[in-house]
């Protein structure tokens, strides 16, 4: 394969993406998407921020990350749920339907390296989908807002991440369905299985919280956190080449069926191998700046010395918000910290309306050894005094470390409207229409 | 001297055969005709002699070396039939990019002059007429420049002015050395621009050789292609 080759290939699906109406209508209605979410942002924030006078406490540990860039960018998710997939299916779907596949199996790439192509073609589409998302950020800086470029970058890299895994996704159901029709029925239903999976997961723990975690809604909302998990970025990156992989495997009708069916059982096992390995990876980085992921640093190298396994049972239902606390300001902090964690649920209903305190209700008993403790306390420094005194360890000596107080900005969202209800529609039309008249203006000159 | 060579290429699918040990040559610099019947298995043995249909059994050989199905398209180029590929590009685009992925020596644009598409270069291939578009495909076909063409029913949507002049392209072509495997339906089309012929019917081969070999293997000396299709199949 001679790069030239490669170069032309990336002509042709560009070309492709650009004839596609469902991406055209993806970046129609991507600007005002975020647009509204942008502003909306923005005016909240203010308001929090104390604008017309509201309480100055709320604005204490404001960040940009939670109020402007996490409702700005989870536009984003939901075109890349709802949307971005039809702009894949179309890529591979069509070529299928109108015989055109049929001279791609003989281009003088394999079909990998076609599928490669597209794949690129795709992220590039991306990112001209994210420039109202870029944006965004450039006016909220201009605001004079405060950004953090580690979460930021952090933020960016896990919705690349998650369009990565839609991509893989919908080009494996484009390869293996008949039709365009069936590949977005197929893809929808991954979706919909997966937030059933997590809603389901919810306080269960075990095997099914763990698979879970790698739903692609869950998967983001780590990285919205601030948090790099590694184990979610290797299953992600697996799913994805596995899906493109699957792909190239099944549209090579010039290969028996048994033989597609065998590669692609390889293929499958392989990621299964990647999937399960990478549950045992456990670095992770707290990108966030007010370290809301972690510890104290002091805290964490205590922690980090527990030889013996910690075992928390918790006594709190799916829907109780005081699991939500406990897993975001203690149990996720501890799975990134102790070496050996075992968390157990040990309430069998969703809503905990009926539990009794006889059954132990509301209790989160934290066993280190044969010495086992109780609290029904969800905050970090009772936790971390009760843990400290199981081990029989004495607290670390803590830091000074300063306080986190917050960006608070009272901004409006000055020129927001008109960049995102008129720039944005008036420039996608003037290229649309420049398109459509240099269509015969292809790879540069004419025959 | 023999091109090529296709051997015992067997395919079915779910119930029936579609190919039963089927067996050819082709030699270099000739234009063969596959004619058969409709259902005949043409258009099947094309597909699973370039590879993009996987064969229950059988093997290629090109100048004596067997050709694994995943590198055919090293040695020969297949255009289907009844395809509409990249319906929103223009005409121009789809040459292009055939003339830009192949390094073609053939230009594009002598191509355009011989099969008329110089009023076309614009228009998108989901608007072409059967004609337009069957010519457009040719267009692609004759850009590759693997050295054996298997062009599957080029004549078919073409008025008999165009028949002629695309034949006449296709012999043009044949004579500059490109081998030429050519599946026609109409009987006298074949017989106007194939130096020999491949009889296919019900999935086997029921005859090759030149119009006068199946004469003589028809048992009809003076009969018309027709005639010999007739008997034979």
């Amino acid at each position: 394969m001679r790069s030239p080759e490669f170069a032309v290939l990336l002509a042709k699906e560009w070309h492709e993406l650009l004839a596609s109406r469902a991406y055209w209508i993806l970046l129609f209605v991507i600007g005002p998407l975020v647009g509204q979410s942008f502003i909306s942002a923005v005016n909240l924030y203010a308001e929090v921020s104390g604008a017309g006078g509201g309480p100055a406490a709320l604005s204490s540990g404001l960040t940009s990350l939670d109020g402007i860039l996490v409702p700005t960018f989870g536009v984003y998710d939901l075109a890349v749920t709802l949307l971005f997939p039809f702009v894949a299916i179309r890529l591979v779907s069509q070529e299928k339907e109108t015989g055109a596949l049929k001279l791609v199996l003989q281009f003088p790439a394999s079909l990998g390296t076609t599928l490669a192509a597209k794949g690129l073609i795709l992220l590039l589409g991306w990112f001209i989908a994210w420039l109202p998302g870029l944006v965004a950020i450039g006016l909220w800086h201009l605001y004079g807002g405060h950004l953090y470029a580690p979460e930021v970058l952090n933020l960016l890299l896990g919705h690349l991440l998650r369009l990565l895994l839609s991509c893989g996704i919908a080009v494996a159901a484009a390869a293996l369905t008949e039709s365009a029709a069936s590949a977005a029925i197929v893809t929808l239903a991954f979706t919909l299985g997966t937030w059933a999976l997590e809603f389901v997961a919810t306080g269960q723990g075990g095997l099914l919280q763990q698979i879970a975690a790698y739903t692609p809604t869950a998967a983001l909302r780590s990285f919205e956190q601030g948090l790099f998990r590694l184990n979610t970025t290797v299953v992600t990156l697996a799913i994805t080449v596995t899906g493109f992989t699957v792909a190239a495997i099944w549209l090579h009708t010039g290969r028996s069926l048994q033989a597609r069916v065998l590669g692609m059982g390889v293929t499958v096992f392989t990621a299964a191998v990647i999937v399960t390995a990478a549950a045992w990876l456990r670095p992770s980085w707290d990108f966030s700046e007010n370290r809301r992921n972690s510890f104290p640093a002091a805290d964490e190298a205590t922690l980090a010395q527990f030889r013996e396994p910690l075992n928390v049972t918790v006594y709190l239902a799916a829907e109780d918000p005081r699991l939500v606390d406990l897993e975001r300001n203690i149990l996720s902090k501890l799975s990134r910290t102790v070496p050996r964690l075992q968390v157990a649920y040990a309430v069998g209903s969703r809503t905990g309306l009926f539990e009794r305190a006889d059954d132990h209700y509301g209790e989160v008993w934290y066993a280190l050894g044969d010495r086992k403790t109780m609290t029904h306390s969800a905050t970090e420094p009772i936790v971390l005094e009760l843990l400290y005194q199981l081990a029989n360890v004495a607290p670390p000596v803590q830091r000074e470390e300063k306080s986190f107080t917050g960006y608070p900005l009272a901004a409006y969202p000055t020129g927001a409207a008109l960049i995102y209800y008129l720039l944005w529609p008036m420039t996608l039309a003037l290229f649309w229409g420049l398109r459509r008249r240099r269509a015969t203006i292809f790879f540069g000159r004419k025959p | 001297m023999t091109f090529a060579a296709a051997e015992g290429i067997c395919k079915s699918f779910g119930r029936g055969f579609a190919l039963r040990d089927v067996g050819f040559t082709v030699r270099q610099g000739e234009v063969l005709g596959l004619i058969g019947p409709n259902g005949a298995g043409k258009t099947t043995l094309f597909e699973c002699v370039a590879g993009t249909l996987a064969a229950d059994a059988g093997t290629v050989r090109v100048r004596d070396q067997l050709v694994s199905p995943l590198h055919r398209k090293d040695v020969l180029f297949y255009l289907p039939d009844r395809i509409v590929p990249w319906t929103a590009q223009s005409v121009n685009w789809v040459l292009a990019l055939f003339e830009r992925l192949y390094a073609s020596a053939v230009r594009a644009s002598d191509l355009v002059k011989s099969l008329q598409l110089s009023a076309l270069g614009r228009a998108p291939l989901g608007s072409l007429s059967k004609g337009e578009l069957k010519r457009t495909l040719l267009a692609l076909g004759l850009l590759t420049p693997q050295p054996l063409l298997l062009l599957d029913e080029p004549f078919d949507g073409l008025d008999l002015r165009q028949t002629l002049e695309v034949m006449s392209l296709l012999r043009e072509h044949a004579a500059s050395g490109r081998t030429l495997m050519l599946s026609i339906h109409q009987l006298g089309d074949a017989a106007r621009v194939c130096d020999r012929l491949v009889l296919l019917s019900a999935g086997r081969v029921v005859g090759e050789g030149t119009l006068e070999d199946l004469r003589i293997r028809a048992g009809k000396p003076q009969g018309s292609l027709e005639d010999i299709f007739l008997a034979l199949t």
